[in-house]
C-alpha cells in the first residue's frame, strides 16, 4: 500500500550526478536522503533520495559500499544531509565541500566511530578532546566577530551564531547547530512502532501532533492498518488546532521582539488558553498521547466540539485585530519589510518547505502537495506571499491561523460516526518500508521507516522541517544589522530540538 | 475601538493575571513572601536547555504570561549566568551540551542553586538510552529540588519554586551542598 511513492529507481551512485540534474530540471526538489546500513541484506549501504513536487513522491536508490557520489554542488539541499551521513554512518561523500563534522562535536566524539552502522559496538567514546571544529573566517581590515550561544539570554535552545560584520551590516553569519543531537533515530531502532512513537512525539515537543501524524503515516502503511474516518477527522482537527496554537505564539513573538509588549502578551495569554483548551480535550498541555497507533486516544464529544468552536473563535476575532494593526502600522511595517529577506531562488535551491518557503512564493504545503487523512478532500490551497522577508512570514501564518480554523469549523459538526482506534495485531512484512509526510507548523515532516524481521524498526530517518531551513536564515540575514537577526530569527521561529534529533 | 485601546482598555492583561487562579495567586503571594525573606526581594534565575524536546522551555515561558507572571512574585529569568542565583536545567544532557551547562553553572557565582524541570533532567526521559546522552544531571551537580513531569506545567514549576524556598529556608546557611561535583571522568572535558 504505497500510497505516495509514485516510482522507484535503482541508480548507479556515480550516474546519479547527472540525474540529480535531470531531476531538478523537472522541478522536483529534494525531500531528503534517507541512509541506511543495509549489508546484512544485500551487502551495501544504502541511500534513498526522495524528491518531491508534481503530486507525488520519486525515490532513487543508490547502493554504497563506503562512499558516494555527493550531488551538493548541483543540489545545495543536499549538503547537510551528507555531512549527516558522514557522521553517522561514515560513508564519505566524494566532491563534497565541507565535511566539517555536524552532529557528533570532534570536541567530545571520536570521528571513527560511526553510530548508527549496524556494527557499531554501543560502546561511547570516552569525553575528551578528539580534534578541532573550525569556523569559517572572514579576513579584512575593520571586519570583526559577534558570538552568540549556545546558552541563550532568553528561554530558548541552544545554537551557536557566529557573525562577522564590518560596522552594522552582517557579511556572514555562520549557524553551528546539533548542540541537542539526542540520538533518536538510533534509539528508535529495534524498539516496537508503539514505543517508536512516543519517541517521535518527543522530537519537537510543540509540533507532537503533526509530527506524530507524519509518523503514523508511515508506521500504518507498514502495519497494514486502515484508521476509522472519525480518527482521521479527529488527527485533522488537533493537528490544526496544534498549527493554530504555534502560530498565535510565532506572532507573539514577532511583537514581543519589535518591542511592543502590549499585543505580545494578549497573544500570549490567548496562547495560554489554548493550552488549556487542549488540557481539557486531551489531559495534556501539548496534546501528547492523543494519538495511537490505529487512531486516537480521545474523542470528541459534543462539550469538547463546542470548547474548540468557541477557541477558535475568540482567536480569528483577536487575530483579526492584530493583522489590521500589523498592515496600518508604519512603525510595526518598518521594521518587518525588507527584513531578512529569503529570495526565491535561495528557497528553492535550499528546498525549503512550509510557510519558509510560501512566504518566498514556492508553493509548497504537504497537505496539499501529498495529501494525507482527509487533506484531499478540503480543498486546500497553498497560501502565498512573495515577499520573502520577516513581513511575508508574519503575515502568511496570520492566514493560516484563517485558514486552520476553517478547516476545524468544517469537520467540527460533521463528525462521522465510528470507533476513534481499530485494534491491529499484525505484524509487519520483514524489511517493509513506508515514507510519511505531514505538514507541521513549520513545514514538512518527513519519516521513512523500515521494519525489520522481528516486527521491530530497523532503521527510522526522520527529516523536520527546521533541519531543510535553517541553512536559509544564513542568507535571510546578510545586509541586515544584527538588532533585527533575532526578529528574523523568530519570524522563521525553527525548532532546535527538531533538527538536532 | 481600535486595536490599541481595546488593548488597553478591554483586555487587561492585569485582569486576566488576577482572574487566573486562586491557588495561583496563592502559591505567588507565599513565593514572594519566601523570596523577600531569603533573597531580598528578588530571585533570579538562569536556564539551560540540555537536550530537550522543547515542550518544557515552552512551559517555563508560560510562566511570563499575564495568567502567571512570575515576575510579580519577584522571580526573574536573567539573561546572564553572572546575575542569577538559580539554574534551571531542562533536558536530558547530550554529550554536546554537557560543557556549556557546566560553564554555565561556574559562571553564575556562589551561592548557586540547581533545579531541574521536567523528567529528562532526573532521569533521561525517552532519551536516557542514547549514545549521544550522558545524563542525567544529578552525575554533575548538586541538585536542590527536581521539578516532575513531562513537560510540568507552569503552576507545577511554581510549586517547584516553593518547595525550593522552602528547603532554603530551613538550612540556607549550609550552602555546602551546592558545590559542583564533577566525577574524575569528566574533567578533563574539553
Ligand atoms: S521532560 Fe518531557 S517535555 Fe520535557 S524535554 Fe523531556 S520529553 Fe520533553
Amino acid at each position: 500500500m504505497d500510497k505516495i511513492i509514485l516510482n522507484k529507481h535503482n541508480i548507479k551512485s556515480s550516474d546519479f550526478i547527472n540525474s540529480a540534474d535531470n531531476i531538478k530540471a523537472s522541478g522536483k526538489y529534494l525531500l531528503g536522503i534517507a541512509a541506511a546500513d543495509e549489508r546484512a541484506l544485500n551487502s551495501k549501504f544504502t541511500l534513498r533520495y526522495f524528491f518531491g513536487g508534481g503530486g507525488g513522491i520519486d525515490e532513487y536508490r543508490v547502493d554504497a559500499d563506503e562512499s558516494f557520489q555527493s550531488i551538493s554542488k548541483i543540489c545545495p539541499a543536499a549538503k547537510m544531509y551528507e555531512r549527516e551521513i558522514y557522521d553517522l554512518f561514515g560513508l564519505l561523500p566524494s566532491g563534497h565541500p565541507d565535511l566539517r563534522p555536524l552532529m557528533l562535536y570532534p570536541e567530545n566524539w571520536d570521528s571513527s566511530v560511526h553510530p548508527l552502522r549496524k556494527d557499531y559496538n554501543n560502546l561511547i567514546p570516552d569525553m575528551k578532546k578528539y580534534g578541532e571544529y573550525k569556523f569559517k573566517e572572514i579576513l579584512g581590515e575593520g571586519i570583526f566577530e559577534v558570538l552568540v550561544g549556545p546558552v541563550h539570554a532568553g528561554i530558548i535552545e541552544p545554537g551557536h551564531f557566529r557573525f562577522s560584520l564590518a560596522g552594522e551590516p552582517v557579511l556572514q553569519l555562520e549557524i553551528r547547530h546539533f548542540w541537542k543531537h539526542r540520538g533518536i533515530e538510533k534509539v528508535c531502532e529495534g524498539r516496537d512502532f508503539k514505543d517508536a512513537l512516543n519517541l517521535a512525539a518527543k522530537i519537537s515537543g510543540d509540533n507532537n501532533v503533526n509530527i506524530g501524524i507524519g509518523y503514523l503515516e508511515a508506521a500504518e502503511s507498514i502495519l497494514n492498518i486502515e484508521i476509522t474516518e472519525r480518527a482521521k477527522y479527529i488527527r485533522v482537527i488537533l493537528a490544526e488546532l496544534e498549527r493554530i496554537w504555534n502560530y498565535v505564539r510565532d506572532v507573539a513573538w514577532i511583537f514581543m521582539d519589535i518591542g511592543f509588549a502590549l499585543p505580545a502578551q494578549n497573544l500570549f495569554a490567548l496562547q495560554e488558553e489554548l493550552m488549556r483548551l487542549n488540557k481539557n480535550l486531551s489531559g495534556h498541555r501539548f496534546l501528547f498521547n492523543s494519538l495511537t497507533i490505529g487512531g486516537v486516544n480521545l474523542d470528541l464529544d459534543s462539550a469538547k466540539l463546542k470548547a474548540i468552536e468557541e477557541a477558535v473563535e475568540k482567536v480569528e476575532n483577536i487575530i483579526k485585530d492584530c493583522e489590521e494593526f500589523i498592515l496600518n502600522s508604519s512603525t510595526v511595517l518598518d521594521r518587518l519589510e525588507f527584513t531578512g529577506k529569503i529570495n526565491h531562488k535561495t528557497a528553492e535551491e535550499l528546498s525549503l518547505c512550509g510557510i519558509s518557503a510560501r512566504a518566498s512564493g514556492l508553493p509548497r504545503d504537504s497537505r496539499i502537495e501529498f495529501p494525507y487523512l482527509i487533506y484531499d478532500k478540503l480543498n486546500l490551497k497553498p497560501v502565498l506571499h512573495d515577499g520573502g522577508d520577516v513581513f511575508a512570514r508574519t503575515v502568511l501564518k496570520i492566514k493560516e491561523i484563517y485558514v486552520s480554523k476553517k478547516i476545524i469549523e468544517g469537520l467540527l459538526f460533521n463528525l462521522p460516526e465510528g470507533d476513534i482506534a481499530v485494534a491491529y495485531g499484525n505484524k509487519p512484512e520483514a524489511y517493509k518500508y513506508a515514507i510519511g509526510n505531514s505538514e507541521t507548523s513549520r513545514g514538512n515532516a518527513f519519516f521513512y521507516i523500515m521494519a525489520d524481521d522481528n516486527g521491530k524498526i530497523f532503521r527510522l530517518k526522520y527529516i523536520d522541517p527546521s533541519f531543510r531551513i535553517w541553512p536559509s536564515i544564513q542568507y535571510g540575514v546578510l545586509g541586515n544589522i544584527i538588532a533585527d537577526f533575532p526578529l528574523i530569527n523568530k519570524s522563521l521561529n525553527l525548532s532546535y530540538s527538531g533538527n538536532d534529533m | 475601538m481600535s486595536f490599541l485601546s481595546k488593548l488597553l482598555f478591554k483586555n487587561k492583561t492585569q485582569e486576566i493575571a488576577a482572574a487566573g487562579s486562586d491557588s495561583i495567586l496563592i502559591k505567588g503571594e507565599e513565593l514572594k513572601r519566601s523570596v523577600n525573606e531569603v533573597f531580598g526581594r528578588s530571585l533570579f534565575v538562569r536556564l539551560v536547555d540540555s537536550g530537550s524536546c522543547n515542550a518544557c522551555e515552552n512551559e517555563l515561558a508560560a510562566l511570563s504570561n499575564p495568567y502567571y507572571d512570575l515576575e510579580r512574585f519577584g522571580i526573574k529569568f536573567v539573561a546572564s549566568p553572572k546575575h542569577a542565583d538559580v539554574l534551571i536545567i531542562t533536558g536530558c544532557v547530550t554529550r554536546n551540551m554537557l560543557n556549556p551547562m557546566l560553564k554555565t553553572y561556574e559562571n553564575i557565582p556562589s551561592p548557586k542553586f540547581v533545579i531541574t524541570a521536567g523528567d529528562c533532567p532526573e532521569t533521561g526521559g525517552p532519551f536516557k538510552d542514547s549514545y549521544s546522552v550522558c545524563g542525567p544531571v544529578s552525575k554533575y551537580l548538586n541538585i536542590a529540588v527536581h521539578i516532575k513531569g513531562c513537560p510540568p506545567e507552569p503552576e507545577t514549576i511554581i510549586s517547584g519554586f516553593l518547595k525550593f524556598m522552602d528547603i532554603l529556608k530551613a538550612s540556607y546557611r549550609n550552602t555546602e551542598n551546592t558545590s559542583i561535583k564533577m566525577p574524575n571522568k569528566i574533567i578533563n572535558v574539553p
